[in-house]
């Protein structure tokens, strides 16, 4: 069966969360969404962790955790958790965010029981540790085997392991002699597969993608995730598809473009600048508004330490296709402001009721029969998103991308705030 | 070898303050005839055209052609230390690289400071055929930037035959600051065809705010979304002129 699985989000114990984001909630809109398998996030908070305990059963034959309330369901849920670790490697502070699964809530209590050690766990759903990467790893791991550390959206700019701040060159100088218990890395919204197979060293791992969503709204939850074929999820078959890069039961990640990632291009949010690779480095990676350095975008980045050139395609590896959340597609085809309006979801509920959950609409559900629930420009657009014929204005220093359905509505603007500074060599 | 000395300890430090706004390390070209420098800022957005000939100073010795590059932010540190009527004498050895500051006032003090690998770039100033030409007085052209700074990061600068206008637009105010022909301001406006273009206020700002302590009349050259030429008329012999690049508005 298709086993589709988003395994890193947060609770409302995370910081800028939604307040309601309990695990009924979150297994409510994650079972809209089409996920069969959701992280809890924030396993590392004694509260969450308590709450979990309340609401949660453990499911014997999975060893996935189901809502008490729904014993029937086929949505559960995998113990999951996101830590920041804050060091120093040579003179320099890194502060670099981990994902952590692990099997069961006892064995997440043993992982509590550690890196308690090293920081105020209830500070944050995510709490900041002062140990080192590699020191994380080998707690986590000399508890249990099973247990699975990768690092999270490993090319943002901030907080992570390749981000142009404070982040590393290579996994191995991060997680030096620990680097062998890690299989996987999550390439972020901003990052997909193509970008990251430009890295010859990054042959070795699993590239996974979640959603690391803060909300359990249907355009967060879910955006990125991981696309089995298992006999049926359990937490064995997720954690070894992954660590053993078995494509025959991991398919493929389902990824929003990464133009849409916030950190895709570089910029300053503030002073309305966007730029290429090609554009920043033009410009000294300065700012034309404020004169301050740019933040890099990963598209940068990624140029920096590539050793492939662009459009190099790695064979045997698990596959990838390109989603967008239904909501921002139809919020896009309405030319409406936000994905939460009334006129998106009166839409969206439409067409979720029809097919089943919004997966199935934005993978599976043919044309004629989408034209049958919504105007026949949405159901094209629909299509259009799942076969990558649309374009999105890249995101950059915390702005999200923007969706253009229709390249007749394309004015060529990058951005109606967007401003172009030139430079003298244009003039020489 | 290389040597000068200016008496007038501000004059040096105001002008090495002018070419700091755009780079921190700064390849001078030194020959018999003067000392020369063009640079651009890392994003090279903006330019910086310096020449002093050797009248400027009160004494000026280049035995042979060289290039100078220091940097701007170390030696301005030292150039602080000198009052207003104090002389300042820099003296390059060429066999060590370093530069000696000597700074004389009612006591002597004589620091050293490395110079670091010259720049080897030829760096060309902008091919522009100008259509505005505007003489202004420094103080009345930094009132007009200091004013459209309030409400906005960029200012459109336009002219036409009356007038030269400064039109800035920010998330929610504006400013429009219009000085006409004739009046104190404006000492000259020549203008073949009327022009705009629109630049950022953090250089303009800083450039002008920079240059003024060394020139009370600019010339500005510009012609519609090409880069303006701020030349600044120095009391002595001597030029500085910036070149900025335009920013292309897209809504």
């Amino acid at each position: 069966m298709r086993v589709i699985a988003d395994l890193h989000i947060h609770s409302r114990y995370s910081r800028a969360t939604s307040e309601k984001m309990s695990a009924e909630e979150i297994a409510r809109f994650a079972k809209i969404k089409g996920l069969h398998v959701v992280g809890t996030g924030d396993s590392t908070h004694p509260a969450w962790l308590r709450e979990l305990k309340e609401n949660l059963v453990l499911d014997s034959e999975t060893r996935l955790y189901k809502l008490a309330k729904e014993p029937n369901s086929l949505m559960y849920f995998m113990i999951t958790s996101e830590v920041s670790t804050m060091f120093t490697f040579q003179n320099n502070v890194k502060k670099i965010h981990h994902v952590i699964l692990t099997p069961t809530i006892e064995t997440a209590e043993q992982i509590n029981d550690r890196l308690t050690r090293y920081g105020d766990l209830a500070a944050d759903g995510r709490p900041t540790l002062n140990m080192d990467a590699p020191l994380l790893v080998e707690e986590v791991m000399a508890l249990s085997s099973e247990n699975m550390v990768f690092p999270a959206h490993a090319w943002t700019p901030w907080f992570s392991v390749f981000g142009a701040f404070n982040g590393f060159d290579s996994i191995e100088d991060c997680y030096q002699d620990m680097t062998k218990h890690i299989h996987a890395l999550e390439t972020g919204l901003s990052s997909d597969p193509p970008m990251n197979w430009r890295l010859s060293v990054l042959d070795r791992f699993t590239l996974v993608s979640n959603s690391d969503s803060h909300s359990f709204w249907p355009w967060r939850i879910g955006r990125e995730a991981n696309v089995f074929e298992l006999e049926k999820p359990s937490y064995r078959n997720i954690v070894e598809a992954i660590r053993l890069k078995d494509t025959g039961r991991f398919r493929f990640t389902i990824e929003t473009d990464p133009a849409y990632g916030k950190y895709h291009w570089t910029g300053h949010r503030n002073c309305h600048v966007s730029l290429s690779p090609k554009e920043a480095q033009k410009l000294g990676n300065m700012c034309p508004v404020c004169r301050r350095m740019l933040t890099k975008g990963v598209e940068q980045r990624v140029e920096e330490l590539a050793d492939r050139p662009f459009g190099f395609k790695l064979e045997g590896v698990a596959g990838f296709i390109r989603l967008l959340p239904l909501s921002e597609i139809i919020c896009a085809f309405l030319g409406v402001d936000s994905p939460s309006t009334q006129k998106v979801w009166s839409v969206y509920n439409s067409l979720v009721g029809k097919f089943g959950n919004e997966y199935s609409v934005l993978l599976d559900a043919p044309l004629e029969e989408l034209d049958k629930v919504v105007d026949a420009k949405l159901a094209d657009a629909i299509v259009r998103v799942r076969e990558g014929k649309i374009r999105v204005i890249p995101g950059y220093d915390g702005v999200y991308g923007q969706l253009v359905l229709f390249e007749e509505n394309f004015s060529g603007k990058a951005d109606p705030e967007r401003v172009q500074q030139m430079n003298l060599s244009d003039f020489m | 070898m290389f040597k000068l000395k200016v008496s007038d300890a501000k004059l040096l430090r105001d002008m090495i303050t002018s070419i700091s706004i755009l780079v921190d390390e700064a390849t001078f070209k030194l020959d018999p005839e003067g000392m020369k420098l063009r640079a651009m800022d890392p994003s090279r957005v903006a330019m910086v055209d310096f020449e002093w000939p050797k009248t400027v100073f009160e004494e000026y010795q280049c035995t042979e052609p060289a290039k100078m590059c220091i940097n701007i932010t170390e030696l301005l540190k030292l150039l602080k230390r000198a009052g207003k009527d104090e002389i300042v004498e820099l003296s390059l050895d060429y066999k060590t690289g370093k530069l000696q500051v000597k700074i004389t006032g009612k006591y002597t003090r004589n620091f050293t400071m490395p110079t670091l690998e010259a720049s080897e770039e030829e760096v060309p100033t902008p091919k522009l055929a100008f259509n505005v030409k505007a003489k202004v007085t420094t103080t009345g052209l930094s009132q007009a930037i200091e004013d459209a700074q309030l409400v906005s990061d960029h200012v459109r600068i336009e002219a036409d035959n009356e007038k030269l206008a400064f039109n800035a637009s920010g998330d929610l105010m504006g400013a429009e600051i219009s000085i006409q022909k004739g009046s104190d301001t404006i000492l000259d406006l020549e203008v073949k065809e009327p022009a705009k273009a629109t630049f950022s206020l953090s250089y303009l700002t800083e450039i002008i705010k920079a240059a003024t302590a060394t020139s009370d009349i600019a010339t500005l050259e510009f012609s519609s979304d090409m880069p303006v030429k701020l030349d600044f008329q120095q009391a002595k012999e001597g030029k500085l002129t910036f070149y900025l690049a335009p920013r292309i508005e897209t809504e």
